[in-house]
């Protein structure tokens, strides 16, 4: 009897079960050790399924609640008392992001080589990952985000130490220490917009933001948590451990971390900035930094002799161009954002992948085409929709940015444009002494890369073909998005519905 | 060069600050959220101890990520440390008295642990602070007897299946309630040793996973401090 | 402007704590203190988070422990400050792990020592291997592709025997 309600409550899938992308990755991340002493096999499966999981039961949420925002009172307990999720399109497309990608760069299905306990202590390294990764998807109070992110930063610590030598160490530890002064500064914020506003709750603060925030307060509240937050999306004057961590790291972890992660970073300095600090001067200050972070990191990727950092330094160049385009005002700089960084999330991650066997010098890269050519031909596709020539979607992106830049027309708008086109510049210079490397006559004893690698590698090129032939139709729905993503009112409206009603 | 950089860093720092501190409502609060919490608190979730009430009832999900963090330090510390040789050298043990004091101290400071968990919804204290005591106790004899070894395995369970506890009342509430984490059980008497509904429950499982997770972790670094022979 | 009542006083303290620890770990040349910079930052920034609770004359709120009639402060600071706490911790211990293996590694937390020792193993390492792999001078300072050790099933391949770099 109960396990028939159950059941059927299973099926039709209710709101309150928004908390389980999040809360069964934290389940199997507990269990995953003692699992591993039982059973090893069963630990091994364990992460996966929970993945698959997660994703089945957000996909079914989404298509049984359609497109239209709903909220989440954690617990029963009514909004602006307790912690809410919110999901709006952007939100579970990203809930629902994280669980592929991190099945697309799980590590190996096997046992690895540190031995049985090593492999569970990774794994449950993983499901923590994914679920902080959700959990700042979703959650909608800024204390709750900041635990989140934590989790996030923590679990990462574990992931980036795995290699196990003594420079990955001293390269953790700083990432650690850069992590830990961030985080300093967000709870510095966090306690400052507390003080002013005494709530938590993103919508309340949005609510209470006209009269409370409009300030010096208010802006230096914002450059707290931009600071903070802005440690894992590789901001400029915070991103000193990006190179090392990436270069050290597990290939397949850096890939999830320069493509996923640093991206649900962005998309908590966004809601931010949309909801609570719509004031010109927390754009301009975003922008600034973003054009530092897009110089100085393609710069450095020209300067770069070996492919796993080169990828680093890009990494920092191309989300420098999307704290750009979020800061243009007005919904076109919400749908540049967000452009760049599913267009980042895609290509960034594949080319880790290519970057699990091509992990040495540039130079030792050379005539790496003979070897393998489809990773060689990925390699080019990605290369040239990261420098924007025209069909593919980088393209695209690039010009959003541009346009938007353009449409500003401030003097700050037309030193970011400058800079993007000189960074453009900078960045097909490298690409492209890469990509004639590759195709040098020379033999190479670089191996190609594995074929799982390769495949995930593939897929995500055909991803990118394919939006490239349908780009009217993504870019209608990536509208649609944007428009929802910058709706104060209906954010308010969603998350404090009981709020609202009560005030009119 | 760069200590006047970071001074002129730290200067600027200290200024802002300082200048936002000075136009902040220090002292007055507005608590918009703590005051309507401090009015409903009692008769939503019937814990005398009203942090207790905002830690384990309205912000629960905090709660658990927090103790996922801690689960994920001591995860990372494990892959970090790794194992031991087993021909390692090892810190000589503590002298008699030292053995004998801890040996003392052990059972007190688990039944302090205890009692701080099991109380905490009614006084100060709870699962995180009285985990902390718990793992004291190891610390302890940790400290004074370095050959003597936690077992690893049984960490790991307790960690384990105090964490899986936690959970799995959150979602026996969202399949009875339709919340996750909803409190059930009924609230009880107030300010009685039974009371509150699962909150009690809730502490014990915080509790227990957060003493394995210091030992463990201290355990991990008594074991790695003796360089390898 | 604000006048010295003991409130200001602690705030100020708390704000004090947080630029001290900040300044600590941007000038700090050892490691180990890097980290205990970092905890003085932590409590400057947890000691903020309270008193933004902190109402004059206000008890603690717990009920029947004190007078009754007395307004209880803020409780959610003191949650928040628990959780921040407890991160603080979790983050302190994972840093003193990393330390003893750094330790043990390279036998010094002084960061330029360690940058001289990173660097000659480096270089020793490309001087006993004439691997491909490991000419890697990126961006002036020698930075090898991080020879693995135990990658633990992340695909990276282990060219280097498990103590290469032990001293």
């Amino acid at each position: 009897m109960i396990a028939d309600m159950t059941l059927s409550r299973l099926l039709a899938a209710d709101v309150g079960y928004l908390v389980l992308p999040v809360v069964l990755p934290l389940l199997g991340a507990f269990l995953m050790q003692p699992l591993a002493r039982v059973s090893a096999r069963g630990a091994r499966i364990l992460g996966p399924l929970l993945l698959v999981l997660s994703a089945g039961i957000t996909a079914q949420l989404w298509l049984q609640l359609g497109d239209a925002p709903f909220s989440l009172a954690i617990g029963g307990f009514a909004a602006p008392l307790g912690i809410l999720f919110y999901a709006d399109r952007i939100a579970l497309l990203f809930a629902l992001a994280i669980p592929v990608f991190a099945l697309l760069f799980w590590p190996e299905f096997g046992p690895g080589a540190g031995g049985r306990d090593q492999a569970a202590r990774r794994d449950a390294l993983m499901l923590l990952l994914v679920a902080a990764a959700t959990g700042l998807a979703l959650s909608g109070d800024l204390f709750n985000i900041y635990v989140f992110y934590e989790l996030a930063a923590v679990a990462s610590f574990g992931l980036v130490a795995l290699t196990g030598t003594g420079r990955s160490q001293v390269a953790t530890f700083r990432y650690l220490m850069i992590s830990a002064f961030g985080s300093v500064f967000a709870l510095l914020g966090i306690a400052i917009l507390y003080m002013q506003t005494g709530t938590l709750n993103l919508a309340q603060i949005a609510q209470l933001a006209p009269e409370t925030l409009p300030n010096p307060i208010g802006l230096a509240a914002f450059a707290l948590m931009l600071i903070g937050f802005g440690v894992k999306a590789e901001l400029f004057p915070v991103n000193t451990w990006v190179p090392e961590v990436y270069a050290g790291a597990p290939a397949r972890v850096s890939a999830l971390l320069a493509g996923l992660v640093s991206k649900l970073a962005v998309l908590v300095v966004v809601r931010l900035l949309v909801l609570i600090f719509p004031q010109p001067e927390a754009a301009e200050l975003m922008l600034v930094l973003g054009v530092l972070g897009i110089l100085t990191g393609e710069l450095a990727a020209w300067r770069a002799k070996d492919f796993p950092r080169m990828l680093a330094f890009s990494s920092i160049g191309q989300l420098g161009m999307v704290f750009v385009a979020f800061a243009i005002s007005g919904e076109i700089g919400l749908l540049a954002g967000l452009a760049v960084m599913l267009h980042h999330l895609i290509v960034k991650s594949a080319l880790f992948g290519l970057a699990v066997r091509w992990s040495g010098s540039l130079e030792a890269l050379s005539g790496a085409a003979g070897v393998s050519p489809l990773a060689s031909a990925l390699f080019v596709l990605f290369a040239l929709s990261l420098i924007g020539v025209p069909p593919l979607p980088g393209f695209w992106a690039k010009i959003l940015v541009l346009i938007g830049l353009a449409e500003g027309g401030t003097p700050l708008d037309m030193m970011a444009l400058m800079a993007l086109l000189l960074a453009t510049a900078i960045e097909a210079s490298y690409l492209f002494r890469v990509a004639i490397r590759l195709y040098e006559d020379t033999p190479t004893p670089v191996p190609p890369p594995a074929r799982r690698d390769l495949g995930v590698a593939a897929l995500l090129g055909a991803l990118l073909l394919a939006v490239t032939v349908g780009l009217k139709p993504v870019a209608d729905r990536l509208g649609e998005d944007a428009a929802q993503l910058g709706e104060r009112a209906l954010y308010i409206q969603t998350a404090l519905p009981s709020h609202v009603a009560r005030k009119d | 060069m760069r200590n006047l950089a970071s001074l002129l860093f730290a200067g600027g720092l200290a200024f802002l600050l300082l200048a936002i501190a000075s136009q902040l409502a220090f002292g007055t609060p507005s608590m918009r959220v703590g005051a309507e919490i401090l009015a409903v608190a009692p008769d939503e979730v019937g814990a005398a101890n009203l942090v207790t009430a905002v830690l384990l009832g309205y912000r629960g999900i905090d709660t658990l990520g927090e103790l996922a963090i801690l689960f994920a330090a001591a995860t990372a510390a494990g892959v970090v440390l790794g194992r031991r040789h087993a021909n390692a050298r090892r810190d000589p043990p503590g002298g008699e008295v030292l053995r004998t004091g801890a040996d003392l101290l052990f059972p007190l400071l688990l039944v302090v642990g205890l009692y701080v968990i099991a109380h905490g919804h009614l006084t100060p204290g709870g699962g995180f602070q009285g985990g902390v005591i718990l793992a004291a106790a190891f610390f302890v004899i940790i400290l004074a007897q370095p050959t003597r070894h936690l077992r690893h395995s049984l960490i790991s369970w307790i960690e384990g299946l105090a964490g899986a506890a936690f959970i799995l009342i959150g979602l026996w509430a969202l399949v009875e309630d339709g919340d996750f984490l909803a409190p059930l059980l009924g609230q009880g008497a107030m300010g009685e040793l039974l009371s509150a509904g699962t909150l009690p429950l809730l502490s014990l499982a915080i509790g227990l996973k957060v003493g394995a997770e210091l030992a463990g972790i201290m355990a991990h670094i008594a074991e790695a401090e003796a360089p390898d022979a | 402007m604000m006048s010295f009542t003991f409130e200001t006083v602690v705030l100020i303290g708390a704000l004090g704590l947080a630029v001290i620890g900040a300044l600590g770990m941007v000038i700090s040349n050892h490691l180990f203190r890097m980290l205990l910079a970092l905890a003085i930052a932590e409590s400057g920034a947890n000691l903020l988070i309270v008193l933004t609770g902190f109402r004059a004359g206000g008890v603690a709120p717990i009920l029947g422990a004190g007078d009754p009639a007395a307004s209880m402060v803020d409780p959610i600071p003191q949650v928040l400050v628990l959780t921040a706490i407890v991160i603080g911790v979790g983050v302190q211990a994972l840093a003193v792990a990393l330390l003893i293996k750094v330790y043990q590694a390279y036998g010094t937390l002084d960061v330029r020592e360690l940058r001289d020792r990173m660097d000659a193993d480096v270089a020793a390492a490309a001087g006993v291997e004439a691997d491909a792999s490991q000419d890697a001078p990126a961006g002036g300072r020698p930075l090898s592709p991080a020879p693995s050790r135990g990658t633990a099933g992340f695909g990276r391949r282990s060219p280097a025997p498990a103590d290469g770099l032990r001293p």
